[in-house]
C-alpha cells in the first residue's frame, strides 16, 4: 500500500477548515506518521510566529499627509460637474430623445438655409452680371443712336442717359460732343439739359464754359446760363461777362445775364 | 356730257404741258431729301417715288439773264427751274436758288425730309409720314400738318405749328422756338410724356395735365412743366423762351 501523505491539507487542518471526515483522516494519519507530525509542528511554530508578529500601524503623520494631498487634489479638480447629471435627473425619459431630434432638424434647417442663402448669393452676382450687360448694350446702343442721321434719333440716344445711374466718362464725353458740336439745334439743347445731373464732372463742367463761348443759339444759351447759375459755377462768371459785351448777343440773353450774374458773384 | 368731256381733257392738256416745266428726279436708294430756302417752302406728298419740283407758269427766267445761269449758294441750276439738285451719299440735297421764288415740292409721304430756311422763308409740310425735321432759322414759320412724326423742329421768331394725325411712338418729338409760338394738336388718346417749358411764355393746354384747371385752355404756369398723358409714351418736348405754347387735344 502506498503512503499516503497529507501535507497539502495541513495549513487547512490548522485553520480548522477541513470537514470532519478529512479531520479525521488527517488526525488517523497523524499518529502514524512522523513525518507528517513533524510537517504540522513546523507549521505551529510558523503560524505562531505569524501570529507574534505585531500588525504595523501607520503613523499619525502619513494619515494626515494622505488627507492633505487628497484634500489637495479635491480642490485642483474642484468643479467638476458631470454633463449628464440633469438631463438624467429630468422626469421625462423622452427628453434626450426629443432634443436629438430637434437638434438634427436644426442642422437641417441651418444647412438649407444656408444652401439657399448661398444660391441666392449667386443668383445675386448673376443678375448683377445681367445687369451690367444690359448696362453694356444700352451704352452701345446710345452711343450708335447718338451717331444717327436722324436727329430724333441722336435726341432718343441722348434721353438714353437717364438710364445710367453712374454713367462712364465716354458717355459723358459723347452727350458733351453732342451739346457742343450737333448741327441740329433741338440736339444740342436736349443734351445741355441732360448733363445737368452729371456737374460732379469736371468735363460737364468745360463743356458748359466751351458752350457758352461757342454757342450762338439764344435758347441753348439761356439753358446753359441757368445750369451755370443753378450749380453756382465760379469759372462761368468770365465768359458770362464777356457775353454781355458780344454785339450778337441777344437782348434778352443779356438781360437774363444781367438778372443771374449777381446771385454767382 | 361732251362739254365735261372737253373740259376734263383740256385740263389734262393744260397739267401735262405745265408738268414738262417741272423737274423731277427719281428717288432709288435716297434716305433723307433735305430742301434748303432762302424763301417759303411748300413740301407736300404725292404718289409716286419720285422728287417733284412744282413752278408753274409764273416762272420766267428774267430778260437780262437769257444764255446766263442761275448761280447761288453751294452750287448753280442744273433743274432749269431754279434749284440746285445733287445725291450725296444716300441724301438728296435739294437747294432753292432763287432768294424770293416760293418753292412747292412734292415727296412720296414715307420719304424722310429735312427742311431750312433762313430769311424770311416759311415752311409747310403737309401729309407725311415719314421722319420730318424742320428749322426756320431767321423769321420764317413752320406750319406741319396730318403727319405722325417723328418731328424735330425750331424757329428763332416764327410760330410753329403742328397738326398730328397721329403721334408715331418710335422716337421724341422735340419742338423749340425763342420767340415764336409753338401750337400743338395731338389726338386725344395719344400716349405721350411731355415737357412743356416757356421762360417767358405762358402754357395753355385742355389735356389733364396736372394743375390744369378744368374747362377751356387755363395758363399752368411758367416753369417747365413734366406729365404725362394716357398713360405715357413717347417724349414730346415743347420749349420757347419768349413765345407762349398752346397744346390742344383733338
Amino acid at each position: 500500500m502506498k503512503k499516503k501523505h497529507f501535507t497539502d491539507l495541513l495549513p487547512d487542518y490548522l485553520d480548522g477548515l477541513l470537514d470532519d471526515i478529512q479531520k479525521k483522516q488527517v488526525e488517523t494519519h497523524l499518529k502514524k506518521c512522523a513525518a507528517c507530525t513533524k510537517e504540522l509542528e513546523s507549521l505551529i511554530v510558523l503560524f505562531n510566529s505569524f501570529d507574534a508578529e505585531k500588525e504595523l500601524e501607520p503613523s499619525d503623520a502619513l494619515k494626515s499627509n494622505f488627507y492633505e494631498a487628497l484634500e489637495q487634489e479635491k480642490q485642483e479638480h474642484s468643479k467638476v460637474i458631470a454633463l449628464n447629471s440633469k438631463i438624467q435627473s429630468g422626469k421625462n425619459p423622452w427628453m434626450p430623445n426629443l432634443l436629438k431630434i430637434a437638434a438634427s432638424v436644426a442642422l437641417l434647417i441651418c444647412s438649407f438655409m444656408l444652401g439657399k442663402k448661398q444660391q441666392e448669393q449667386k443668383a445675386t452676382t448673376e443678375i448683377a452680371a445681367l445687369i451690367d450687360e444690359s448696362l453694356h448694350i444700352k451704352q452701345t446702343a446710345m452711343l450708335s443712336l447718338m451717331e444717327n442721321k436722324s436727329a430724333s434719333r441722336r435726341i432718343q440716344g441722348v434721353n438714353f442717359i437717364e438710364e445710367f445711374t453712374n454713367p462712364d466718362e465716354t458717355i459723358v464725353a459723347a452727350l458733351a460732343d453732342r451739346m457742343l458740336y450737333d448741327e441740329n439745334t433741338n440736339v444740342r439743347l436736349t443734351a445741355a439739359e441732360a448733363l445737368l445731373g452729371f456737374t460732379a464732372s469736371e468735363t460737364v463742367i468745360s463743356a458748359y464754359i466751351s458752350a457758352l463761348k461757342t454757342e450762338k443759339d439764344p435758347g441753348i444759351q439761356i439753358a446753359v446760363i441757368q445750369i451755370l447759375v443753378q450749380i453756382q459755377e465760379k469759372k462761368a462768371v468770365a465768359p458770362l461777362q464777356n457775353l454781355l459785351l458780344k454785339d450778337d448777343t441777344q437782348p434778352f440773353v443779356k438781360k437774363h445775364i444781367e438778372s443771374l450774374l449777381p446771385s454767382i458773384i | 356730257m361732251k362739254l365735261l368731256k372737253i373740259t376734263v381733257l383740256t385740263c389734262f392738256f393744260c397739267a401735262t404741258i405745265n408738268a414738262q416745266e417741272d423737274y423731277t428726279k427719281a428717288l432709288g436708294g435716297i434716305e433723307w431729301v433735305k430742301i434748303a430756302s432762302n424763301a417759303n417752302v411748300t413740301v407736300k406728298t404725292h404718289s409716286s417715288n419720285e422728287l417733284l419740283i412744282k413752278v408753274g407758269s409764273s416762272y420766267k427766267t428774267p430778260e437780262r439773264a437769257k444764255g446766263l445761269k442761275l448761280v447761288g449758294e453751294g452750287g448753280s441750276d442744273n433743274t432749269n427751274v431754279g434749284f440746285y439738285v445733287i445725291k450725296e451719299g444716300n441724301n438728296l440735297i435739294v437747294r432753292n436758288l432763287r432768294k424770293s421764288k416760293a418753292a412747292e415740292i412734292y415727296l412720296p409721304a414715307s420719304q424722310n425730309i429735312s427742311v431750312k430756311t433762313n430769311w424770311q422763308g416759311n415752311i409747310k409740310i403737309v401729309g407725311f409720314k415719314g421722319e420730318i425735321e424742320a428749322s426756320a432759322e431767321l423769321n420764317g414759320s413752320i406750319g406741319i400738318e396730318d403727319v405722325s412724326g417723328p418731328i424735330t423742329v425750331n424757329s428763332l421768331n416764327g410760330q410753329i405749328e403742328v397738326l398730328f394725325a397721329e403721334v408715331s411712338q418710335s422716337s421724341p418729338i422735340t419742338i423749340n422756338t425763342i420767340n415764336g409760338a409753338i401750337d400743338i394738336t395731338l389726338p386725344e388718346n395719344t400716349p405721350a410724356n411731355l415737357s412743356l417749358g416757356s421762360l417767358n411764355g405762358d402754357i395753355y393746354s385742355n389735356f389733364e395735365l396736372p394743375t390744369l384747371e378744368k374747362d377751356g385752355l387755363k395758363s399752368i404756369g411758367r416753369s417747365k412743366i413734366k406729365s404725362s398723358i394716357n398713360n405715357g409714351g413717347v417724349k414730346i418736348s415743347l420749349s420757347s423762351i419768349n413765345g407762349s405754347i398752346y397744346l390742344r387735344k383733338n
